[in-house]
């Protein structure tokens, strides 16, 4: 079914936002920070309920459709909003608004920028959204450049910072160069089909997979796939938001996006799902293993999300309904609880001045609110029950088991094991333990009012979805994995039970799992201590002295030591001998050229004039 | 599309004009150069003869090398020198190839097709500075003042290349029989180009090597011709035109202010100039196609227009050149204007007009980025009221 609307709502969300970014710079300069962040905020929450407002119309199967204005000669800037841009949609705005509630705290010390930064961060909103919902691809690229350039200003906010300014150009280089991919596909299906209209069904004969490789490497670098993931953990010196946003629902997942978009054009051959299991499943366990031996906070978060997205893309390759299924619920879960991490982490970094675990502990006495919402999404990343990680995982593991793929379920077995090692590190690093001396007589206190806002709206829903993930499975999920051309009709219950096509061992399995966990806390709560101050760490042994308990240090070492050979795995020294090999050929060039060009000029344009001459004599 | 470029080629020389009460770049005599420089090549497009248009063209292009002359710096007369002397040849070879070819859709005769083909070629490579004739046009840039390279590259050059498309419009065999030339020099304007901007230090000498890097590119659109290819290349021109005044008013802003010439070793410009530093990051990105700058209205219908004449591999190419063209202008961003500044630095002087004028620039290329139709219904108005 297709609702056509022209000017209708389903441009609302996108109009709202970009008001808010012009807004912004007619006003800025007269508004002060705080003003400017409640008006960014205000608009995002609008474009959000712009948004949900869609919600009945697409999960009942129905297809927005709504042309904004001829773009250039026949070419419409127009919008279909489908069950998967409406995810997307949703994603996109929510997270980002609670990401602007945040910012209104913490931009609130900026001592300039921040309208720079308030505009900038609308239009990355805005500029996912267009990206989902253009009917049209060549508007579609045109939307990935733009956030990719809002990325770009975002992660350079402070360009005065060598460091700042390093991790923006590395974002642009590597994701704007294999960008071209995206683009060139697009060109090509235009000159096989006469259409930039993905939902045209000429589209799936022509849609390669050539053209598919193109795009996949365009995504890859987007979703920081390996090889192309190295941009990411360099674009931690942004603002926070910034982190968050890039993260949890405005970048990585534009190439998540296009991966699970391409099953629209057409179903994928095993030539491509099969390398793309491979990648996923090495993305998966190069970003937990470095994820492991990082001592700073946001770093670590960053390759975490490395992980993470290997998680994803490896059930999009998986190809399966549940596995689609699977890979949408961790899209939006993912956004969620690392959006949730990333802001923590920030609030953590404003307040201690560091972002350098060494240098932290204890804060759980200092943070307790910040501390509560940290906990929940670390226990949603690593995957405990309860929290919507667990449900993204169990579907994970059910996806790989029903599509026969052992090994994904031993790699994501063992990734899960690792994501709880450096969750873990993390948490007893900053939040338990001592306070250490640099920190003691400093003013710790805990983040304001709206920043812990931001942190625990998208906690909250961490827990939400993880106890009724059927919330989100019926009326976003499901109508997001049929539109794909998938017949999947959300066979999801409490606590991520399946209660469709699931075999009955795996639901005694969850029991089994639930009254573990119930015992456990019963248990808990019989033989725990009495609250102290500061909380204990078994260390494997006798207790150590107080200040010598286990710490990131100590962590990242271990990790260092155990997995040596594997931290070899670094594209960048590919990626530095390719630019110096580019820009030696550029100088011996021009060592070659000088002599005879700059030289003796007038001779060397005559001799050529005269030897072009001769070649259009001899063609 | 004449009326299009004659409106273009006003908006540039006010820009310029403007930026230069406040941003000096000479006295009197360039004043009055740069006034006739745009008149005579606004004379030239407004000319509906084939000879008059062609010699107000190439009298616009001698008033230009006097523009760089008038500077009275040694450096800046030699460069005038080496103009002049190869816009001698280039005028020759072009007007000779036009009397020749005879401005009709069909060749003439043999020799004389492969003789004018020939001068042609030789004659715009050099107008053009294209590849491997484009030794003038670095020496002019770096010693002249910001705004004659300006008004060089986008009124004298832009107006040379719409000469080149209309040439292809009434003249296709120069393009189709010797295609594989037009090529192959097109090509080696990209790649050449962008690999010979990356070894520079200065940065107002790696601007007129990215123009010879994006002449190279719609040249090849004029070779694929086509309703895509044409409109590619003179969509790219139009852009190319206002964002080489954005990048060389940008540098030109910092250069007065330090009173040096900016070269890879001045660092963290973007703290004293920021503005001009915004408009170089908006003028870069923009000039090579990033969206939603105007120049990807131009560039995509390049690569549309390189896939259809030369399949993949050629729209690969493409793309691996403006890829080139990112490094450079990426290394220039990051190590000319942002980072940490230079300890010792005089406080900047502001410019207040000439950012103005840049800010405008680029909201103007923004703008007709993200709204290219405004030319479909612009050259329907225009072609309605010439009846």
């Amino acid at each position: 079914m297709i609702g056509r609307a022209s000017m209708s709502p389903a441009t609302l969300p996108t109009l709202l936002l970009l008001s808010g970014a012009v807004l912004q710079l007619a006003f800025g300069r007269f508004l002060p920070k705080i003003a400017k962040g409640w008006m960014a905020f205000l608009l995002g929450l609008a474009s959000f309920i712009a948004a949900l407002v869609m919600v009945p119309a697409v999960a009942g199967g129905t297809v927005i459709e709504s042309a904004w204005f001829t773009w250039d000669a026949g070419i419409q800037m127009a919008y279909r909003i489908d069950g998967l841009a409406m995810l997307f949609t949703l994603m996109a705005t929510g997270i980002g608004t609670a990401i602007l509630l945040y910012s209104i705290g913490y931009m609130a010390h900026e001592s300039e920028g921040t309208t720079r930064f308030y505009t900038l961060m609308l239009v990355f909103i805005a500029g996912l959204v267009n990206l989902v919902c253009s009917a049209n691809l060549l508007m579609a690229y045109l939307s990935w450049e733009v956030i990719g350039l809002c990325s770009y200003f975002l992660v350079g906010f402070w360009y005065r910072q060598r460091a700042a300014v390093d991790g923006a150009r590395k974002v642009l280089i590597m994701t704007h160069l294999a960008g071209y991919g995206l683009l060139i596909g697009i060109v090509l299906l235009y000159v096989r089909t006469g259409t930039f209209i993905w939902s045209d069904p000429s589209l799936g004969p022509a849609f390669t997979t050539g053209i598919a490789v193109l795009m996949l490497v365009a995504a890859m670098a987007k979703s920081v796939m390996f090889p192309l993931h190295t941009w990411i953990p360099e674009a931690m010196n942004a603002p926070t938001p910034v982190s968050a946003l890039l993260h949890s629902a405005c970048y990585v997942k534009a190439g998540v996006y296009l991966v699970a978009r391409m099953y629209s054009l057409a179903p994928w051959n095993h030539a491509l799902g099969g390398p793309m299991l491979v990648i996923g499943c090495l993305t998966m366990i190069v970003g937990a293993l470095f994820a492991l031996v990082q001592t700073d906070l946001k770093r670590l978060l960053a390759f975490s999300t490395i992980s993470q997205l290997g998680h994803i893309v490896t059930l999009l390759s998986l190809g399966t309904n549940l596995a689609i299924a699977a890979a949408l619920f961790y899209t939006v879960n993912h956004g969620l609880f690392k959006g949730t991490l990333f802001l923590c982490a920030g609030a953590v970094q404003q307040a201690t001045g560091t972002r350098d675990m060494r240098q932290m502990g204890g804060l759980s006495s200092r943070m307790p609110a910040t501390t509560r919402v940290w906990l929940i999404a670390a226990a949603s990343i690593v995957g405990v029950p309860l929290t919507n990680g667990f449900v993204a995982k169990w579907l994970l593991f059910n996806s790989a088991l029903e599509a026969g793929q052992i090994a994904v379920v031993m790699v994501a077995l063992v990734v899960s094991i690792l994501t709880a090692f450096y969750m873990l590190k993390a948490t007893s690093s900053v939040f338990y333990g001592n306070i250490p001396d640099g920190l003691r007589n400093a003013k710790i206190k805990e983040a304001p009012l709206s920043m812990r806002s931001g942190m625990a709206a998208l906690g909250v829903l961490c827990l939400v979805f993880g106890i009724a993930p059927q919330l989100l499975m019926q009326t976003v999920v499901g109508p997001a994995v049929r539109s794909l051309g998938f017949e999947w009709n959300a066979p999801v219950s409490w606590l991520g039970l399946l209660t469709g096509t699931a075999d009955p061992h795996v639901t005694v399995g969850a029991i089994i799992v639930l009254a573990a966990l119930l015992l456990g806390f019963i248990i808990y709560r019989i033989t725990r201590p009495r609250i102290r101050k500061t909380v204990m760490v078994f260390t494997g042994g006798d207790q150590p002295q107080a200040d010598h308990g286990v710490g990131a240090a100590d962590f990242s070492e271990m990790a260092g030591a155990a997995f040596k050979p594997l931290y070899r795995v670094n594209p960048d020294p590919a990626y530095i001998a390719l630019w110096r090999g580019v820009r030696g050929t550029g100088v011996a060039l021009q060592r070659a050229m000088a002599p005879a060009l700059e030289r003796h000029p007038l001779v060397a344009a005559g001799l050529l004039a005269l030897a072009t001459l001769v070649v259009v004599w001899v063609v | 599309m004449d009326m299009i470029l004659v409106g273009f080629f006003g908006v540039v020389f006010l820009a310029v004009a403007l930026y230069s009460i406040r941003v000096r770049q000479g006295g009197w005599r360039w004043w009055a150069l740069a006034a006739i420089v745009t008149l005579l090549v606004v004379g030239s497009r407004l000319s509906e003869s084939a000879w008059p248009r062609l010699l107000l063209l190439e009298a616009s292009a001698f008033a230009a090398a006097g523009l760089v002359w008038v500077t009275g710096a040694p450096a800046a007369s030699r460069a005038a020198r080496l103009y002049l002397w190869l816009l001698i040849p280039a005028v020759g070879c072009s007007l000779a190839g036009f009397a020749l070819a005879g401005g009709g859709a069909a060749p003439p005769i043999f020799p004389i097709a492969r003789i004018a083909a020939g001068l042609l070629i030789v004659g715009f490579g050099l107008k053009l500075a294209l590849v491997p004739f484009y030794v003038w046009l670095p020496e002019v840039a770096e010693h002249a003042p910001p705004m004659t390279s300006a008004l060089i590259i986008s009124v004298v050059d832009i107006a040379a290349f719409a000469e080149l498309v209309q040439l292809r419009v009434a003249s296709p065999w120069i393009f189709t029989d010797y295609g594989i030339v037009w090529m192959v020099i097109a090509l080696a304007s990209m790649f050449g180009g962008a690999l010979l901007a990356l070894a520079q230090k200065d940065i107002k000498r790696m601007l007129a090597f990215s123009t010879i890097d994006d002449m190279g590119y719609l040249l090849l659109g004029v070779v694929a011709g086509g309703a895509v290819g044409l409109s590619g290349a003179w969509l790219g021109a139009l852009s190319h035109s206002l964002f080489k005044v954005i990048l060389f008013g940008a540098v030109g802003v910092a250069e007065k202010g330090m009173g040096k010439p900016v070269t890879l070793s001045t660092h963290g410009l973007a703290a004293r100039y920021p503005v001009a530093a915004a408009a170089f990051i908006a003028g870069a990105l923009g000039i090579i196609g990033v969206p939603p700058g105007f120049g990807f209205v131009g560039r995509w219908r390049l690569y549309l227009a390189g896939a259809q004449h030369g399949g993949v591999l050629l729209v690969v190419a493409m793309a691996v050149a403006t890829g080139l063209a990112l490094l450079y202008f990426v290394r220039a961003i990051h190590a000319v204007w942002l980072g940490p500044a230079d300890i010792g630095e005089p406080i900047a002087p502001r410019y207040r007009l000439a950012s103005v004028v840049l800010i405008v620039l680029v909201l103007i290329a923004v703008l007709l980025g993200l709204f290219p139709g405004v030319f479909t219904w612009l050259n329907a108005s225009l072609a309605a009221m010439a009846g």
